[in-house]
């Protein structure tokens, strides 16, 4: 695995995958739906991805002495890395964004752990559905991409809109005022923090879920391809 | 022990099938896959790598079944596909420095001489070599890692004359210690005739033969006559081509006798070839 994710940064990696990182500085922008940040760096594994099918990266691989199944892992490896990369950046503008703006986000998601439970799920989503489609026609990645777009803009919308709705319905819908207190903000009491622990931990389950499928669909499709 | 065996090899497409092919190679050979272009050469050396899927056979790599022992058994194969057609914008150092890590057995010396032989600059792009460069890159990968195994997907196409001949060379220099072989296609007879121990037909996607070359030029006869001659005999020749004076074709050695008052010659393999790809269809010249 080790060589193989070598032959990812080494051979693999793209420019753009790079420039994406910046974009976590997006979280310092006052009311602005921050998980869209997290969809920038969709953007540059599939940049990363179609580059790599440009250059007959799987075809390579293959004819290393590897599975076909260790071919599909280390590319999975090397995404949960990417993207595991962004949400550790990720960490210190929650803490600075919230000392910048500490009346929250009216747009959406505050900086808060629920945030990075969030981008967690959004990045679940695009691995759930771009990665076993690439392993299975690697020239269509842009089709591919567009696909996965769909199901982590909803994401966002479900997502942003549940803490938006909670934070204008809070005082009518007690389910809703739960949510705006102990979920939405950079938690601050003993509860806030025990409740977006937990939400940040099923979140990462569901990540590691949902990866998880992805490497079992991608490794089947992939052993059925002919290259 | 053989290197190689290939077991009832089958791969259906909707248009073509890749049939029940067989056959083995002993270390210390070459073997010349051979055959007309889409008669299913790549199909079944890709097959064999697991690249394409194959839908029955087995194949064995040093008495391993290569599907059960992927990553052992492609340790110990060198494939080359050609040209080297990836990462076009990386160096050969950058892409070198990637392989070797995947090889225990990687020759780093073996490695310096390829590029000396082959006159390879590490520091260029792939973008920047020509396509016979490029198949020159591939090859020093591939004979870089002690393979006991090389599967070379027509090495020769694409480099010149002098490359050619220095290759084969090469070839004969890998085999000479006994323990490792070759199979190569290529549509490029005459290397075979330089360089082959055995050769492996195949048509249609079945194998037509696959036995050594002395046997397989032995096993037939080019044969010349006058047309009167060809009317009568033209149900024993495999391919003929006629012309005003009369015709040359191919027969089997067995049927030689048929030919009394004709003119019969040994087989060359790139005849063999002509006169079997012709055997549903015979060529009338214009002359």
């Amino acid at each position: 695995m080790k060589n193989l994710l070598y032959k990812e940064f080494k051979l693999c990696m793209t420019a753009p995958m790079l420039i994406f990182y910046a974009f976590v500085c997006m979280l310092l922008i006052p009311s602005y739906p921050y998980t869209v940040a997290a969809f920038f760096i969709c953007n540059g594994l599939y940049f990363t991805f179609s580059q790599a099918a440009a250059d007959n990266d799987l075809l390579f691989t293959t004819l290393l002495p590897v599975s076909k199944a260790d071919a599909v892992k280390g590319k999975l490896w090397f995404v949960v890395i990417m993207q595991g990369l962004f949400l550790l950046l990720c960490v210190p503008m929650i803490l600075l964004g919230n000392r910048i703006h500490p009346d929250g986000n009216p747009a959406g998601a505050d900086c808060s752990l629920t945030l990075l439970g969030g981008m967690l799920i959004l990045f679940a989503i695009f691995n759930a559905i771009f990665l076993p489609r690439y392993f299975r026609e690697s020239h269509k990645s842009g089709k591919h991409f567009l696909i996965a777009l769909i199901g982590v803009f909803l994401w966002v919308t479900v997502f942003e809109g549940i803490l938006i709705a909670s934070s204008a319905a809070g005082q009518y819908i007690p389910f809703f005022g739960w949510i705006r207190d102990n979920l939405d903000a950079f938690p601050k009491t003993p509860g806030a923090w025990t409740a977006q622990g937990i939400l940040l931990a099923v979140c990462a389950l569901l990540y590691a879920g949902a990866n998880l499928l992805a490497y079992q669909k991608a490794a089947r499709n992939f052993n059925s391809v002919d290259l | 022990m053989n290197v190689l065996e290939v077991r009832g090899l089958t791969k259906r497409y909707e248009r073509f099938t890749l049939d029940n092919v067989s056959f083995a190679l002993e270390p210390g050979y070459i073997m010349g896959f051979i055959g007309r272009n889409g008669a299913g050469k790549s199909t079944t050396m890709k097959s064999m790598l697991n690249l394409v899927r194959k839908d029955a056979g087995e194949v064995l790599i040093n008495g391993r079944d290569f599907y059960r022992n992927e990553s052992l058994c492609k340790g110990e194969i060198g494939f080359v596909m050609g040209e080297f057609d990836c990462y076009k914008k990386s160096t050969l150092k950058a892409i070198t420095d990637v392989t070797k890590r995947f090889y225990k057995t990687w020759d780093d010396a073996a490695y310096r001489s390829c590029l000396k032989r082959f006159d390879l600059d590490e520091n260029k792009k792939i973008s920047e070599l020509s396509a016979g460069m490029k198949v020159k890159y591939a090859l020093a990968l591939a004979l870089s890692h002690n393979a006991v195994l090389l599967i070379l997907d027509e090495p020769t196409s694409g480099l010149d004359p002098v490359s050619r001949d220095d290759l084969l060379d090469v070839f004969r220099a890998v085999i000479s210690d006994g323990t490792r072989s070759i199979l190569f296609s290529t549509h490029i007879i005459s290397d075979l005739e330089k360089c082959a121990d055995f050769i492996t037909y195949i048509k249609n996607g079945k194998i037509l033969t696959s036995t050594d070359v002395e046997s397989f030029r032995s096993s037939y006869r080019l044969v010349s006559g006058e047309r009167e001659q060809l009317e009568a005999q033209k149900s024993y020749l495999i391919g003929y081509k006629a012309h005003a004076f009369g015709f040359t074709g191919l027969i089997r050695t067995e049927d030689a006798d048929k030919f009394a008052g004709c003119k019969t010659a040994p087989a060359d393999l790139e005849s063999i070839m002509i006169y079997t790809e012709q055997e549903d269809g015979h060529e009338e010249s214009a002359l």
